[in-house]
């Protein structure tokens, strides 16, 4: 029984005690009071009646008159002179009366107050005694009515304690409940705090849980300061502090791989002419100057885009990751514009040479740099004919849908609404092979061949879509679950979040399939936690209780920013490939990655690691503890 | 301690000479000295005649105890004084006389169906006075024997002229149907004779 069941139950039962027992105390003592009072009256009229009939001289008729007139006019159950040898002279006697209160009540409480006796005499000669009964029917009504009274006071009373403990109890209850909350969104991995109460003990508790709480957050928050500190070293160029060529170009793999970006992107290099030349005439702290000043320039780009990436590739080249469509040419021209705003100012012959490309995201990243490089020689070919600042621009990637966007939303529509889609799996497997569960992207037929995720998922964005189509891939998995038993994984796009009509039908679609939701995993990405981090609690507490389990992938860098992780109340968290490509190779790496997974793990989150695709890697991602490994690697080898 | 949140303590309705020795013995060396003498005397009496018995009664309270009112003694108009009462103060008015004679009597094994109190009006020296005698009946209905402390030895009614009876009251009847008393009741002691029984009671006697 809880607590408060408890309570309520021992306040009902001190309620209920206080008013039998008050009632049942009264009624005795008032019954002991009319008894006493039923004798007295007894005695003393017997005494008084004793006293008139001595003064008759021993004249029976007299007597009798006078015991007869005494019946009359009060109200006797008997009077009985009885002569000096106890015989029975002369007595009036009447049955006991009804009275109003029940017989049951009589029968329970009765009044047996005890006949008055006096002495008779004739001048010296005893001639007996009288006795005398009063009608005990009318103390019966009496403690039957303030009995009565009584106790519905005391009901009144009970109730109106009975409501006020009621009241207190809830009182108790909220803090209590807040306590119990937090207690448990610890266990689930929810560092949250709460209000302390007014409650002493309470308040202690709840003290004792926002200590422990606040501890663990500042733990984190170290760690992650740490980590921040230990990614500036790894993955950034300690001059500039945009990513070194390795990260780049690590992060440049990720970004083509991932499922959830535009079809077609942009790439930008911009080089800085001359290097060699520059050094020798302006000297290197000039230089430096310069290189910071085109790094300014291109990093407005990912301060005010998400997604964007800067790197350093060597001495004083430069690339710019645009993940958006349309947008390369438009970006190297504004680029050109601000650094022949900025770089004169460092003296003559300072130039920069830019070239834009734009391609198909599927194209591999070799294709990608080789594409970018020549545009960029080209470039310089030209400014050393002009000697100018010269942007060469290769925006025409060769393909783009001819169909509109209506076509697109229709076919989407109608892939949906048929289940026209398939889930292709790749395994998570633990350090031993063990299968640990299968990611599964959702493929959709939208026209003859099923298509991947980078296929169709910008456009379902832009239809604002997703929440069907994330819908359609849950309801595949539960299937496959229910007809294998083997857990899966489903991406979710953080702007199904925000779809009112999501989490609504996702309960319910679960609710259908109660044991296969136990087996059903989530992946978000890092953006869900930072844009729609209150859909994601609330994702939280209302999957949780089903069995759902709720993780974040593509998690970096940015993992460190995620404000509130702590109370996030998430499962697991896959790192993203940007970090992990190459670990084997690099310690500073590593020790980030290392970093991480002890960050993570001290939030009860399990770490798994995305993209792995050769072997070296993923022995170094054993060494740093990871709890188990995706990617082409992962896919190849063979399962235990 | 006990005794007063119980409040009514049940009293034996029986004599009991080591309670009386206890409540004189608590009361100081002469009460107590006066009680032994008067536990003797019961102790004594009670072997002997009825007969017997009421002169020795009688003849014991009369020697003991000097007569004077109420108001010397107690500072009060009237007092009805228990037994011990009045042998600590080695003096008492009629009633206390009657009093002290009534319940020695009943604890001798004398039945108080045969003894009764009475209020009577006695011709002294020309003058008339409020008086009380006890009365001793040896059958109902017959003429019973005066024990008084006007004149000392017991004599019939008839030889009593002197004296006018006008009402007699014993404690029959008093406790009937309850079987005992509860000598703390207070509403008990709401007349003086009840009053003086429940103390009676409390010392011992009866």
């Amino acid at each position: 029984m809880s607590l408060m069941r408890q309570i309520a139950w021992l306040i009902l039962g001190v309620v209920l005690a206080a008013l039998v027992g008050a009632v049942g105390l009264s009624t005795v003592s008032a019954r002991q009071l009319m008894r006493t009072q039923l004798e007295l009256k007894n005695a003393d009229n017997a005494q008084a009646l004793a006293l008139a009939l001595s003064q008759q001289q021993g004249d029976r008729e007299l007597i009798k008159l006078l015991v007869s007139a005494q019946f009359d006019t009060g109200a006797y159950e008997f009077v009985r002179w009885r002569g000096a040898n106890g015989e029975t002279q002369f007595e009036r006697a009447e049955a006991p009366r009804p009275g109003q209160a029940p017989a049951w009540f009589r029968a329970m409480l009765p009044i047996d107050a005890a006949p008055g006796v006096a002495q008779l005499s004739n001048g010296w000669n005893a001639i007996g005694a009288v006795e005398l009964k009063s009608h005990s029917s009318y103390a019966h009504d009496a403690l039957w009515l303030t009995s009565r009274r009584l106790l519905a006071w005391l009901l009144v009373v009970g109730i109106v304690a009975a409501v006020l403990a009621w009241a207190g109890l809830k009182r108790i209850r909220r803090p209590l409940d807040a306590a119990v909350a937090q207690a448990e969104g610890v266990l689930a991995g929810s560092y949250g705090q709460v209000m302390e109460p007014r409650v002493p003990e309470l308040q202690r508790l709840t003290r004792a849980m926002n200590a422990m709480v606040q501890r663990v957050r500042d733990l984190f928050e170290a760690q992650a300061g740490q980590l921040l500190v230990l990614r500036e070293q790894v993955h950034h160029d300690p001059l500039t502090g945009v990513s070194t060529r390795k990260h780049f170009l690590a992060e440049l793999d990720a970004a083509l791989r991932r499922d959830d970006g535009p079809a077609v992107a942009g790439l930008v290099l911009v080089r800085l002419r001359d290097l060699a030349g520059l050094n020798a005439r302006l000297g290197r702290g000039a230089v430096d100057d310069v290189l910071l000043t085109v790094v300014s320039a291109l990093q407005a780009y990912p301060e005010s885009v998400a997604g964007c990436r800067v790197g350093r590739l060597n001495g004083g080249d430069f690339a710019l990751w645009l993940p958006a469509e349309g947008v390369a040419a438009e970006t190297a021209r504004a680029l050109a514009d601000a650094l022949r705003a900025s770089l004169p100012a460092f003296g003559p012959g300072v130039q920069v040479a830019l070239g834009a490309i734009e391609l198909p995201r599927e194209r591999p990243s070799n294709v990608w740099l080789g594409e970018a490089d020549a545009a960029l020689a080209r470039a310089e070919h030209q400014s050393e004919a002009r000697g100018d600042f010269v942007v060469e621009i290769v925006a025409d990637p060769g393909i783009g849908r001819a169909q509109g966007e209506g076509l697109w939303r229709a076919q989407l529509q109608e892939a949906v609404s048929q289940q026209r889609g398939r889930l292709v799996e790749f395994p998570v497997r633990d350090r031993g092979g063990h299968l640990l569960h299968l990611e599964c992207p959702l493929q959709l037929q939208l026209d003859a061949d099923f298509q991947p995720a980078t296929a169709w998922l910008p456009l379902a964005v832009r239809a604002r879509m997703t929440a069907q189509v994330d819908l359609l891939a849950v309801e595949l998995a539960l299937k496959a679950i229910a007809a294998d038993g083997q857990a899966r994984c489903i991406n979710v796009a953080p702007v199904s979040l925000a779809d009112a009509v999501f989490l609504p039908q996702l309960r319910e679609l679960l609710a259908h399939w109660p044991q296969a939701s136990r087996s059903l995993l989530l992946d978000l990405a890092e953006a869900a936690a930072t844009e729609h981090f209150e859909r994601l609690l609330e994702l939280g507490r209302q999957l949780r209780p089903l069995g759902v389990k709720l993780g974040l992938e593509h998690a970096g860098a940015g993992l460190a920013q995620v404000e509130k992780l702590y109370q996030a109340g998430l499962d697991y968290v896959k790192l993203d490939a940007s970090v992990l490509l190459g670990v084997a190779g690099e310690a500073g790496r590593a020790a980030f990655v290392r970093g991480m997974v002890i960050m993570l793990r001290s939030l009860a989150l399990r770490v798994y690691g995305e993209g792995v695709v050769d072997e070296m890697d993923a022995q170094a991602l054993w060494d740093c503890e990871l709890d188990g490994l995706t990617g082409p690697w992962v896919t190849a080898s063979p399962g235990n | 301690m006990a005794a007063w949140l119980l409040g009514p303590v049940l009293a034996l309705a029986a004599y009991d000479a080591s309670r009386v020795l206890e409540v004189a013995a608590s009361r100081g060396p002469r009460v107590a000295e006066q009680a032994k003498a008067l536990v003797r005397q019961i102790e004594r009496s009670g072997t002997a005649e009825e007969l017997q018995r009421l002169k020795e009664i009688n003849d014991f309270f009369n020697r003991r105890l000097a007569f004077k009112e109420d108001q010397e003694v107690w500072g009060v108009p009237d007092y009805w004084a228990s037994p011990l009462e009045s042998l600590e103060k080695r003096a008492g008015d009629c009633e206390d006389y009657a009093i002290a004679k009534y319940f020695s009597l009943a604890a001798t094994g004398v039945p108080t169906a045969k003894l009764r109190m009475v209020y009577v009006r006695a011709r002294l020296q020309g003058q008339s006075l409020a008086h009380m005698v006890l009365a001793y009946y040896a059958q109902p209905g017959a003429e019973p024997l005066i024990l008084d402390n006007l004149r000392p030895e017991v004599l019939p009614a008839s030889q009593r002229s002197d004296l006018t009876p006008v009402f007699s009251f014993n404690t029959e009847g008093l406790w009937q149907g309850v079987g005992q008393v509860t000598a703390g009741d207070p509403m008990a002691r709401l007349s003086l004779w009840r009053d003086l029984v429940a103390k009676v009671r409390a010392e011992g006697f009866l």
